[in-house]
């Protein structure tokens, strides 16, 4: 690498999860978010800085707001956009990873954007791609542009984030943005809270995670911010609640709750899409505490930083399924 | 092969019953036995003289726990290649997990197996039977039939019989014929979709955990009704301290009960995943290191009779699924004793003596196979190690057809230089 760029010091060829990154490269995103943000307000909302370069999202589970977020997010910075959609069913799983990004390599992408509903594929693709990939949601593991977008949403509401407090409340078990969003509060300062059914709150969790039974303690810990977590109604919920009826009663922003989230001026934050009268009742959507649409906004943004930050590594050719991977 | 007697000059012999090496000659006879070890063989003109100065003479291994893949994957490996991994690692005999395509749980396929082992294998291979029809927990398959036709073991390895009342009576049918039972203890529904230990690193990676709990209940239910049944029992790849504390108890109360540990159990621990690498995927899971520790202790102590390696070939397209996709399993015969040596024995963890007492000489005895401990009269039956120099393990070193192993390119100290069995050389490694 040369060095005639100070600031290709800071770049790095794939974001994968929170854990890897360092707190100085988060601050330098979220600067650099802002810019592109104000960029937004004017007509023309289009930047040169990927011109020529090619980005694909390639999402092997179905998803339309965080694909069209970073469909426009690259745009917006001039890049071409290629949306490449694998259906689960049409790939006996997992099984082609390696033949498609073979393919897509002779495509010369620069930026592969990947979900999959396994953990670990986009480090998988990383090892064996020159293309820089961006996590975006891998199986329970990382959802690291969430992360990144809240921090950024984070900060317009507490310029000073240490020692502020956020409850995550639902599936933390199966959660990828519960992890990297709380990964990433913890490397901020900022103390967290979990708050779910027993059988959702899982016992290998980080000892930094206050654990509370109900909304009664966790208000009395004073939470500045209320993230509430997706509820996915496809899993086999029997296992782990008996309904979303009690579900909501006892993890739900119920009227009395949103009483309560009222007076004490809290926030709430929410990834998308939200489920209605499970995790929160309509009201809190128009409550002016809530930052559900401005984190959507705020999304396009931040992925853009992102984009512009990542460095897509050498042009190198990899021998196809002929060696282990593994770093020996 | 020759029909001359060969002198074993000046070698280190190790043995069960002595956790120094003694220094001595050993001399073989014509017919492949040996004839004298002594500290000083007068060399005679007849005699092929093999310096083994500084070079350790160690009883052949027997692995426990080998999956041979054939009949029904030999992509993976065949009787032929597993075997001669085997003899590549010391190993000079080996039970075959009867999980082939189609399973070995009938009489006709124990001799189909034993046939081909026969023709295709240099050293001798035993193979284990189904106990259940076709591996599904449902009926008993015909065990004495496999019996008469060679089986020692019998086991549905891979899974576990879940249903208590067929494992029970599985237990009962098998005392009549002085069959071992041996379990893969697990509770599938505990396990679900895991694909490695649960715990802090499951949560950071995002994997699916499969509890220690999910074997330890199954070690605790199967010991419970070897106990009721007065039945023998054999508890395979053991992975949790709990687990082999269970074993310690029936134990200690005098339940017919012998137990396997793998070299990777010892070695390794959750930890070592790192960025989803599958060489470290297997089932049961690598758990803490605080188990690689305890396991350890467990093997000094007896809890654990046997080390087996669960030797599981897997192709490199499998390995190279993403890490919930990839099938569990490494490879071991080739490593075992280079990575035991170079980790436990060479560091002084542990002395030759554990070693050869648990991957030579117990697995036989539990087998009721004759000792090859190298002394007078018995069978040739052992390997020339040379501990100054190392090896690369690598595609060009290995015999397996599968390289899912956590050692791939990596370099282990110790050489198996030469593989003796009865009047034939299996292996030398200075003769290219």
């Amino acid at each position: 690498m040369t060095k005639q760029d100070p600031e290709k010091k800071k770049r790095r060829k794939d974001l994968l999860d929170i854990d890897s990154i360092s707190v100085e490269e988060i601050d330098f995103l979220v600067k650099t978010a802002q810019p592109f943000k104000e960029l937004f307000t004017r007509s023309v909302k289009k930047v040169p800085t990927l011109r020529g370069k090619s980005v694909l999202n390639l999402f092997y589970e179905p998803s339309t707001r965080t694909r069209t977020s970073f469909e426009i997010a690259a745009k917006r910075l001039s890049a071409d956009v290629t949306n490449f959609s694998v259906s689960q069913s049409s790939v006996v799983k997992g099984e082609s990873i390696l033949d498609t990004i073979d393919t897509l390599q002779s495509m010369k992408v620069d930026y592969m954007i990947v979900r999959h509903s396994e953990s670990g594929v986009p480090n998988f693709i990383a090892q064996n791609t020159h293309a820089s990939v961006i996590n975006a949601g891998d199986g329970y593991h990382a959802h690291p542009t969430q992360a990144i977008l809240d921090t950024y949403t984070l900060k317009e509401v507490f310029p000073d984030l240490t020692r502020k407090k956020i409850l995550i409340v639902g599936d933390i078990l199966h959660s990828r943005v519960a992890r990297s969003v709380s990964t990433c509060c913890r490397k901020l300062g900022i103390e967290i809270g979990v708050l779910g059914p027993g059988t959702l709150i899982p016992d290998s969790r980080p000892d930094y995670m206050e654990c509370f039974k109900d909304y009664a303690t966790a208000f009395a810990w004073n939470p500045d911010v209320i993230y509430l977590l997706r509820l996915q109604r496809e899993r086999q919920q029997a296992y782990f609640f008996p309904s979303m009826r009690e579900y909501h009663n006892l993890f739900g922003i119920t009227s009395n709750r949103f009483e309560t989230v009222k007076s004490e001026g809290i926030y709430i934050m929410h990834p998308g899409p939200v489920n209605r009268g499970v995790e929160l009742i309509d009201e809190v959507m128009t409550y002016e505490r809530c930052l559900i649409n401005q984190q959507v906004e705020n999304g396009i943004a931040t992925r853009m930083a992102i984009l512009y930050w990542l460095q897509p590594g050498e042009n190198k050719i990899r021998k196809p399924n002929t060696e282990i991977r593994g770093k020996s | 092969m020759t029909e001359t007697q060969k002198l074993f000059k000046n070698g280190q012999i190790a043995s069960e019953k002595s956790p120094t090496l003694r220094q001595a000659d050993v001399l073989v006879n014509e017919k492949g036995s040996i004839s004298a070890v002594e500290s000083y063989i007068e060399t005679k003109p007849e005699m092929d003289v093999i310096d083994c100065s500084r070079k350790i003479l160690v009883p052949g291994l027997f692995d426990m726990h080998v999956h041979l893949r054939e009949p029904g994957r030999e992509d993976k490996e065949t009787i032929e290649t597993g075997t001669e991994a085997a003899i590549n690692g010391g190993v000079t005999g080996l039970l075959a997990m009867p999980n082939t395509t189609p399973p070995i749980d009938s009489g006709g396929m124990v001799r189909f197996v034993l046939t081909l082992a026969k023709e295709r294998a240099r050293i001798p291979v035993m193979t284990s039977g189904c106990i259940t029809h076709n591996r599904q927990g449902k009926e008993l398959a015909e065990i004495a039939d496999m019996k008469e036709k060679g089986v020692v073991m019998i086991t549905d390895d891979g899974s576990p019989v879940a249903n208590s009342y067929l494992f029970r009576r599985a237990l009962e049918y098998a005392r009549n014929f002085d069959l071992i039972v041996a379990s893969h203890c697990e509770t599938m529904e505990l396990s679900a979709d895991g694909a490695m230990h649960e715990g802090k690193v499951s949560y950071q990676l995002g994997i699916p955990g499969i509890p220690a709990c999910s074997e330890e209940i199954s070690i605790e239910r199967d010991l419970s009704l070897a106990h009721y049944t007065k039945a023998r029992i054999h508890i395979q790849h053991v992975s949790t301290a709990r687990g082999m504390e269970i074993i310690r108890r029936f134990k200690e109360e005098g339940v017919h009960v012998t137990a396997e540990v793998t070299p990777h159990h010892l070695l390794f621990s959750e930890e070592d995943i790192g960025d989803y690498n599958t060489a470290f995927k297997m089932n049961p899971p690598l758990r803490t290191k605080v188990d690689n520790q305890q396991l350890l202790e467990g093997l000094k102590e007896g809890i654990f009779d046997i080390i087996a390696t669960d030797h599981a070939p897997h192709t490199t397209f499998e390995k190279n699924l993403d890490f919930s996709s990839a099938p569990f399993g490494i490879t071991g015969l080739e490593t075992a004793l280079l990575s035991l040596y170079t980790y436990l024995v060479k560091p002084g963890k542990t002395n030759w003596n554990l070693f050869v007492k648990t991957y030579s000489a117990e697995p036989r005895r539990i087998l009721g196979l004759p000792s090859v401990e190298i002394k007078p009269t018995h069978p040739a039956e052992f390997i020339v190690f040379d501990p100054d120099v190392t090896t690369i393990i690598n595609k060009a070193f290995m015999r397996s057809k599968s390289v899912n192993t956590p050692f791939l390119g990596k370099e282990l100290m110790g050489r198996v230089e030469k593989v003796i069995y009865k009047n034939e050389i299996l292996l030398d490694r200075l003769q290219k």
